[in-house]
């Protein structure tokens, strides 16, 4: 599906290390959550390096009951060649919290390209939060990733994505200096009834992402998407109000989706620790809300 | 006498474009025609009250970029559901209309795509003596439909037989004159200098065509997040002149 991507029509080139997708470069992973009588449990795992994930920690000490998974990967980020598949099902009435140990680094590329296929599942009455760290697209790196959510109308997903323009501190900075990157974003009912799709595609080389409207000044995007019933994501819309502020450099807002599927809220700023804290206030909110829990205080080495 | 007119008209026309062809655009194109595109400044309002765009210079910036966000997204609708009006298919009609409608993330933008579609189709289905517009109107009132504009307007342009590339042409540049028509009520600037823009960025519409010439609909994408949080912006806010 995804490897048909026009945009990818000019990284078709094998790389000369292992071939594309080949052993040790078609990472998956299948985290299956179902309920239990005082906690969500973590109960199908399959990994296949290099992602890995090792087991669920219950370290919210606001939901004792909630499986934290971290992601990790054992090749240091995502490599040219590579074809990673994340797959998270929730069972009904299923809770679970997902994350990433550390950034995700796209490396440089001279050939080929990388994706990430993404398929979450849930249920009627589950509750997924999958709030993975940010993603850093090196110099000349080609990402494209897909997002594919099923979701029953009593469930509710909490899902972000962050977007740095690249290893900012690395050498003289590298702002926007990869080639693509690619993400869709595409949510549909259970039945197969679509909800909504958002997709773009970044090529600096053609397009300057640094426009007005765009962009801007700004370095760092921030992208949540609260899928929720409808009494729920109004309650949260009304809560956030947007904000755009030039001097403290950090503008953020909210808007509801179409076919009353949830609420996007996005959050533009220059480096990464305000987008992960402006996330952060919209997340616990947006848990109180759908879950009627706070989100704790961040881990203070995090 | 009239074979001499014929022929000197013959050698300076267009091919595949008659003189009427090229008026039937310039109707469609014209920020007077009646679909109430003046209720919307694509966020622009917005962008002015916080001092994004201040003058000739950010203006023109705002305007580029809402057309080529224009361009990779209702652009490619406008392509694709002007072959299925081609084709006579009005399945595909539908299915883009629907992809078109659940891209739009933001409320206002859904509302303008759908307010300015609806009324697009009611005059072309009272306007034109085809039975696609009419059948179309039918649908978005029975609300079988969402009623984008991009599907509404190739649904028009392709009843009075304007070629694709004309057709993307009247949609970038009723996009551009939204804007810049936004522009002088919200605004300090002269007609000289929305008048020069536009003249300057109408420019940008042709290279913008190669790039979404042959996309699918699977393809519309856009990428503007600044615009996104003005437009988060504009619906709490409580000084508003225009939709979005």
């Amino acid at each position: 599906m995804i490897s048909g991507a026009r945009e990818l029509g000019a990284y078709q080139d094998e790389p000369p290390q292992l071939p594309s997708g080949s052993f040790g470069k078609n990472a998956l992973l299948r985290l299956g959550f179902v309920p239990g009588p005082h906690k969500s449990l973590l109960r199908t795992l399959h990994r296949r390096a290099p992602l890995i994930a090792q087991q669920a920690l219950y370290w919210d000490e606001e939901m004792p009951g909630l499986p934290c998974v971290s992601i990790i990967s054992n090749a240091g980020g995502i490599l040219q060649g590579d074809r990673n598949i994340i797959e998270i099902d929730m069972a009904a009435d299923a809770q679970a919290h997902v994350t990433t140990q550390s950034a995700t680094r796209i490396h440089e590329m001279d050939a080929n390209y990388a994706s990430q296929t993404q398929l979450l599942t849930l249920a009627a009455g589950s509750y997924l939060e999958y709030i993975p760290r940010p993603i850093i697209p090196a110099r000349n790196s080609r990402y494209i990733q897909a997002t594919q959510i099923s979701i029953d109308p009593t469930a509710t997903l909490i899902y972000s994505d962050i977007m740095m323009p690249g290893r900012k501190y690395y050498g003289e900075g590298e702002i926007f200096v990869y080639k693509l990157f690619s993400s869709t974003i595409a949510a549909a009912r259970p039945d197969g009834t679509s909800l909504f799709t958002e997709k773009f595609v970044l090529e600096p080389e053609q397009d300057d992402l640094t426009r007005l409207g765009a962009m801007g000044g700004f370095h760092v995007f921030g992208n949540v998407v609260v899928l929720t019933p409808k009494d729920k994501a109004d309650a949260l819309f009304e809560l956030v109000q947007p904000v755009f502020d030039a001097e403290n450099e950090i503008a953020y807002g909210a808007s509801r989706l179409p076919n009353d599927a949830g609420i996007i809220f996005k959050v533009l700023a220059m480096e990464s620790a305000p987008v992960m804290a402006k996330i952060r206030e919209f997340w616990s909110e947006a848990r109180q809300i759908t879950a009627g829990h706070k989100v704790p205080e961040n881990f203070l080495w995090a | 006498m009239v074979t001499l007119i014929r022929m000197a008209m013959d050698t300076e026309a267009l091919p595949g474009r008659s003189m009427a062809g090229l008026l039937y655009l310039l109707q469609f194109g014209d920020s007077a025609f009646p679909v109430g595109g003046f209720s919307f400044s694509h966020g622009l309002e917005s962008a002015i009250q916080l001092g994004l765009v201040d003058g000739p210079k950010t203006l023109r910036a705002f305007t580029e970029t809402t057309m080529l966000q224009a361009a990779s997204s209702d652009g490619v609708a406008l392509l694709c559901a002007h072959r299925a009006v081609e084709a006579g298919d009005i399945d595909e009609l539908i299915r883009i209309d629907r992809m078109t409608h659940e891209r739009k993330l933001n409320e206002e933008t859904r509302l303008m795509t759908l307010r300015m579609g609806r009324k697009l189709c009611e005059l072309a289905s009272g306007m034109i003596d085809a039975e696609l517009p009419r059948d179309w109107f039918a649908r978005i009132k029975a609300g079988g439909t969402p009623g984008t504009h991009p599907v509404s307007l190739a649904i028009a342009l392709g009843a009075l037989g304007a070629n694709r590339f004309d057709a993307f042409g009247v949609q970038q540049y009723g996009v551009a004159n939204a804007v810049l028509s936004a522009a002088l009520r919200l605004m300090r600037i002269s007609f000289v200098d929305t008048q020069k823009i536009l003249l300057d960025v109408t420019a940008l519409a042709g290279p913008a065509y190669n790039r979404v010439a042959d996309a699918t609909i699977d393809e519309m994408a856009s990428f503007a997040p600044t615009v996104d949080i003005l437009a988060a912006v504009h619906v709490k806010g409580h000084v508003r002149m225009f939709m979005n």
